[in-house]
Order: structure tokens, then sequence, then C-alpha cells
């Protein structure tokens, strides 16, 4: 085996998380010596996805470290074991990710993972029904129209209202063209906005902000952040098949594209070091060149170009904490997942959310929760299970507010055998941008990996060669069915 | 058995590879999938997944073959990996008694990290090296740090791993095992059939992994999977079966 410090490293890149991963694979197939290492014996960072011992391991290690980052307050809880009913299955059957995000088809995250070819080695599944609480109304979860023509069928909402939401929607995907409706109010909140441009009822003025996915409540949504993400929910509907506009990689979402871009990074000669961090770095001068002299956790010394570390260092005031719960429950809660869409693939994931104020009494709920519901078509729980990811921002009973929600859930449901057999709770701290916390694949991550990608590709000769996440098929490789058919 | 007018069912497999470093597992599926064998092959592994079909009387296996992209040399293989593969290709050196130590610590790590009911086989590489007295002065390619032509006997033979040991060893684990060259192309297909016939019917239909209980064979995965390159004509594709 060769050793670490016999090469002249191009990058040494610390962490594994989604960003780092995708870095590492862009710059080691574009011909550079990437040294990819990571603390944690898992790869996936804040993105991680773990079995239920894996997730044992990590809360010991949360709740050993009070300064620990970005994951703190961490507490579980398991249903003890009763019996005749089915509780939890072995901790290999379940993979819960600490990052449920969903990624909408226009994102192009998708994009260039087809471009860079490693969409091969993933699953992707399609996010289907969205649904929104609503305590006040009998059938309290009602399912979100998927497009137009569901809106027009629609019989909860009258023809009035129709007409407006209509309007509305007509402008929203093109509201680049139309700034001199929202300009003036870019800074204003949404639903005030909904209400006295569009005369939306606040029933409608929910729907609209669901699709955001916005931590706030509805009146406090800037129009000028909110326009785009509902323009992008909308246009993405139908991109890869009808009745849904948006996907979720299975087996762990972002974790997998993290450990599927790392594999990857690996076959472009990238080496991967698990358990292992940076220690200490000093600068040197080697032949006049500027090198990293690294020690690394491992006790090896390497030479280093650069180093791409995972803290960007930077303490911002007004940091954001989300507080999630990861919980599994014995129903498949079918009801969720049923399309009325022909055609549709069978949906792996629906997103609930929960308006703020919008919980039974004597829960006070400041702010909206979303909850990611992902079938066992996940592969993340056994058949017959749910894997319930619930988000909410941090504020004094956030806890609270969650487990309100998931009990909320659970009533309103058509299947109500299902009851609560884990519940993990943790809170999560925004990294170097709010985008870290996003719900929903946040292009702003990839757009950062091309940032970091350029300037280290053009580091040499100031020009730039190649493109970002264009790669050709290795030599060797057959993919296409057609050229692989030869047999023996 | 089969019609042999009605198209066979055709079912994808995952295969991984496993063992040491230069034990020749990428050589071995550059054979399977190409027909053909690179001397000197460089240690960095070129293709990270290759797919190759496979015919069976009644049935086509299509394997998706996973190499672990040099991986394995840190001990940094990601779950994923392992996760969900039907089968698992444990190579070793025979001319490297250490290397089969390394493929012990694998097949333990698959019993105890894979999917119940994977199918393993035990597959010792380079039996070109043990009756091949003209190539002694050959270092064989797939050896990256030119190991393979130390200490061969006089005879050429440089055999180090006795064809018992490693098959007791296997049938005691309920291995498949087989003695094979990359470079002569020496049992390679028989491997990947024996594999393609153990694997068990059962497993091939409906979804796979730990989510995948029995009694759910009509709800498959094709019917959850997003397709991000467009709609295909996957019919006409299953029924290609040359």
């Amino acid at each position: 085996m060769e050793s670490l410090s016999d090469t002249k490293w191009d990058v040494l890149i610390s962490g594994t998380g989604l960003q780092n991963s995708l870095l590492a694979l862009a710059l080691s197939r574009s011909g550079k010596k990437i040294l990819h290492v990571d603390e944690n014996v898992y790869y996936g960072g804040a993105e991680a996805a773990f079995s239920l011992q894996e997730v044992d391991e990590w809360l010991e290690k949360i709740q050993g470290d009070i300064s620990s980052k970005p994951f703190r307050n961490a507490s579980l809880w398991k249903a003890e074991a009763s019996d005749g009913t089915a509780g939890l299955s072995f901790s290999r059957a379940y993979t819960l990710t600490l990052s449920p995000q969903i990624i909408y088809s226009r994102s192009k995250l998708l994009s260039n993972l087809v471009s860079s070819k490693v969409y091969r080695q993933l699953e992707f599944q399609a996010v289907g029904n969205w649904w929104i609480y609503d305590g006040e109304t009998e059938a309290s979860l009602r399912r979100l129209p998927n497009g137009r023509e569901d809106i027009s069928q629609d019989k909860s909402i009258d023809n009035r209202a129709k007409r407006s939401l209509m309007k509305f929607l007509k402008f929203v995907v093109n509201y680049e063209n139309l700034t001199e409706t929202w300009e003036p109010h870019a800074d204003s909140g949404l639903a005030g906005f909904l209400s006295r441009k569009f005369q939306l009822s606040p029933s409608l003025q929910s729907v609209i902000s669901a699709l955001t996915l916005s931590f706030e409540p509805s009146d406090q949504i800037p129009v000028k952040w909110a326009l785009p993400r509902i323009a992008r929910h909308l246009t993405s509907i139908g991109v890869f098949g009808p009745g849904f506009g948006a996907v979720v990689p299975k087996w762990g979402g972002a974790a997998e594209i993290s450990q599927v871009a790392c594999r990857a990074g690996a076959v472009g000669g990238g080496v991967y070091v698990l358990g292992t961090g940076i220690k200490t770095s000093e600068t040197v001068t080697e032949d006049g060149e500027q090198l990293s002299k690294v020690e690394l956790s491992n006790g090896e010394n390497v030479k280093t170009r650069r180093i791409v570390g995972k803290n960007t260092g930077h303490d911002l005031a007004n940091l954001k904490s989300v507080s999630k719960i990861i919980a599994v429950v014995s129903s498949p809660l079918t009801s969720l997942f049923q399309s009325s869409i022909e055609g549709s693939p069978l949906a792996a994931v629906s997103v609930l959310v929960f308006p703020s104020k919008s919980l039974p009494e004597g829960t006070a709920q400041p702010n909206p929760v979303y909850i990611m519901v992902h079938s066992s078509e996940t592969g993340e729980c056994p058949s017959n299970q749910c894997v319930l990811y619930a988000t909410t921002l941090k504020s004094d009973n956030s806890k609270a507010v969650l487990e309100a929600a998931l009990s909320a859930l659970l009533k309103s449901t058509e299947d109500d055998e299902g009851k609560l057999l884990y519940s993990l709770y943790y809170e999560q701290e925004q990294q170097a941008s709010y985008a870290s916390l996003d719900l929903a694949f946040n292009d702003e991550i990839l757009q950062a990996v091309e940032d970091q990608w350029k300037t280290i590709m053009a580091d040499d000769n100031g020009t730039l060669e190649g493109s970002f996440m264009q790669f050709e098929d290795r030599e060797g490789m057959n993919n296409d069915d057609d050229d692989g058919d030869e047999g023996f | 058995m089969a019609e042999a007018t009605a198209p066979k069912p055709s079912s994808s497999v995952k295969l991984v590879l496993l063992g040491e470093a230069a034990v020749g597992k990428s050589s071995l599926v550059l054979r399977f999938v190409n027909n053909d064998f690179q001397e000197n092959k460089e240690p960095t592994i070129g293709a990270a997944f290759l797919t190759q079909k496979c015919n069976l009387p009644t049935r086509t296996i299509k394997f998706e073959i996973w190499d672990t992209a040099g991986q394995e040399r840190f001990a940094s293989l990601a779950p994923m990996y392992y996760r969900n593969a039907q089968s698992a290709l444990v190579v070793y050196d025979l001319t490297k008694p250490t290397s089969l130590i390394k493929a012990k610590h694998w097949v333990a790590e698959l019993q105890r990290q894979a999917s119940p009911g994977i199918v393993i086989a035990l597959v010792g590489n380079k039996l070109d090296l043990t009756n091949e007295p003209s190539n002694s002065s050959n270092a064989l390619g797939e050896d990256g740090d030119g190991e393979a032509a130390d200490g061969e006997d006089a005879d050429g033979d440089a055999r180090k791993v006795s064809t018992a040991e490693a098959k007791s060893y296997a049938e005691d684990e309920g291995l498949l095992f087989f003695e094979t060259s990359a470079k002569l192309g020496t049992n390679v297909t028989e491997v990947f059939t024996a594999i393609a016939n153990a694997i068990p019917e059962t497993s091939l239909k409906g979804a796979r992994g730990p989510g995948a209980a029995s009694g759910t064979a009509g709800r498959t995965e094709e019917q959850s999977r997003v397709n991000l390159t467009g709609p295909r004509d996957n019919a006409s594709k299953e029924g290609c079966a040359c």
C-alpha cells in the first residue's frame, strides 16, 4: 500500500458532506490529485444516514460534546416492546437520514449528476402528494392541487377563488417578466401580497406559502424570496413524469449522493480515508512553491497545495437553527401516497405542511412545521412502517410543537393503527449559509462547488479548461444496455 | 424448460467485488465483460460500474458489477457499496497467502453487513502463475507492485495457497469456490454463471433490501423508480435477450 505522504496532493479536502463530496468528484475527474479525509468513520457529514445502531453511536457523541456543531440537544425515545404488536425491526432495516431533502426536477444538481454520469449508481423516487393540515376543517389533511388541471376539479375551492388562484399561478410562473406587479412589494410579507394583489383567501395563502417550504410564517416570508420558490415548484411538475415535481434518492437522500460522489471521486483517482481529520497545518516552501504541510489525526504527514476544510470558520451572527424529529411509525400510512394522476410513478415521499398556528389549541405554534413522510419504498424502513422527518424553526417549545404535529398527523390519517415506535429529536444549526438547512436541495450549494472548482482549476495557468461536471464515460465502461448484450 | 419463443424473464443483480489490492479484481471483470486482459494494468481501478448479461436456460441475469475503485485501501468503502448486493466476488491471489487472509476478512464483513442471503463466491486468481514456466520473467500486470514473480519456485509454480485449503474454508462458510486466471480466461465465465445460478428466484422479484419483506412481489422497485434521462422504451430492451 502506498503511503499518503509520498504524494504531493493538489487538494486536501476535509469532511465528506454533500458539498465537499461533489467538489472532490469534480476536481478528481478534472485531473487533480485529491486526498479526501473525514474525521467521522462514515460518509456524509451533516447529511449522513444511519442504521439504528449508528444513531446510538452518533447520539452518544453529540451528547458528550456540548459545543458540538451543527447538531445539538439530541435525545432518543423508543416505544417499549409490547407483546403481540410489531415493534422496531433490526438495526440495519433502517436508514435514517439527517438530511431528508427533496430535490426539485429542475435543480441543476440533477443535470450535473447526469452529465457526470454518476446518476447511474443512484436510484431516484418521486415526491408525490403534498398535504396541508387544517385543524379547523373536518378532513384535517387536504391534498394540495397538483397543477392547474387538478385545481379546476377541486371541489373544495369555489369558482371565484379558483379564478383568483389561476390568475396568481399564471403570474407566478412568469414573475421574472412581470416585475411591475411584485417589485414594489419585494420585501413585504407573502400573505399580505397574495391578499391585496390577488384576493386570495387566508386558506389559499397558506397553500401557496406551503410551496415555499419556508421556516417563517406566511406573513413574514419576503415576496422576492417566495416567488422564485413557488415558480420552481410549479414548473418542476411533470418534468420527469406526470404527477410529481421533485425526487429523493433512494436509501438515504443526500447521504447517498455524497457516497456516490466519493466513490466516483475514487474512480477518478481520489484517495479516501475515513476516521481521519486534519490535526495541524503549516505553510512550507518547497522548490519555490508554497505548500501546506499537514499532520493528520492518524499520525501521517502530507503535503498539499490547497486545503478545503469543512469548517469555514466564521462565526456568523444570527445563525438559524431548526428543531427536527426523525420518527418511525408502525403503519405504511398508505392513504398519504395514493395518486390520482394517471401514469405517475409510485410515490415514495409525501410532504405534509402544518402552517403556523394550525395545530389544535393548547400548542403555541409560531412557525410552520414540515413533515416529510418516507414510505418503505425508500429503503429506509421495513414494509408496513414509515419514517417521518419533522422540521420547524427552533423556538422555546419547538420540541413540543413537533410532537404535537406528529400526533396530529397520526390522528388525521385513515390508517389509525399507526403508532410511534421511535423518535429522535435534535437541533441543527446552519453551516456556512442558510442553504444547509433548506428542506429542498438549494442550488446555491452547487454554485459554491462550481466556484471552488473554478478557483482551483484556474490556479495554475489562469485559464480554465474543461467544463464543470461534464465527464465522458471511462474506458471499459459499457453502461448502455444495448452495448452489453453479447452475453456468453 | 423455457419455451423458446417467449422472452425469458430478465433480472438485474448487483455484484460487488472485494479483495486485497492487486489480486486481479478488475481484471476478472474486464475478462468477463469485454473478454479482454490488460498487462500492467494500473492499480487505480478504471471503471466503477459495468454491466454484463448472463443467459441461463430459464432466465437472463444482468449483472451490475460494482468495482471498489480502490477505496478498500484505506478501509473507506462506503456502506452503499455492499447494501443491496445480491452477490459478491471475493478475490485472492493464490500466489499470496496474505491475500487469502484479507479475503476471509471481507467474507466476515459481508456476513455481518450485507443483505442476508447474499451469494458469495471465493475466487483464487492468477492460476496461470502455477503452470506457466515460460512466464517467469513476466511480472503479471494485475500486480501493480510487481511482487507476483517473487519467490517463484524453480519449476515456475508460484502457488502459495493450496486448492484444498481454500476449498475447505469455502465449504465451511457456504461459499462458491473457483480458481481462475483472468489472463487466460480460465474459469471466469464459470464463476459468473455459477453465481447467476445460485441467486434464489425469490430474491429477484420485488424490491431488494431490508424494506422488501416477502409477499410484496407484486410491487417491484421499477414502479417507484424515476428515470432522469427521459422516458425509455423498456419493453423493447427487455425483450432483447440475445
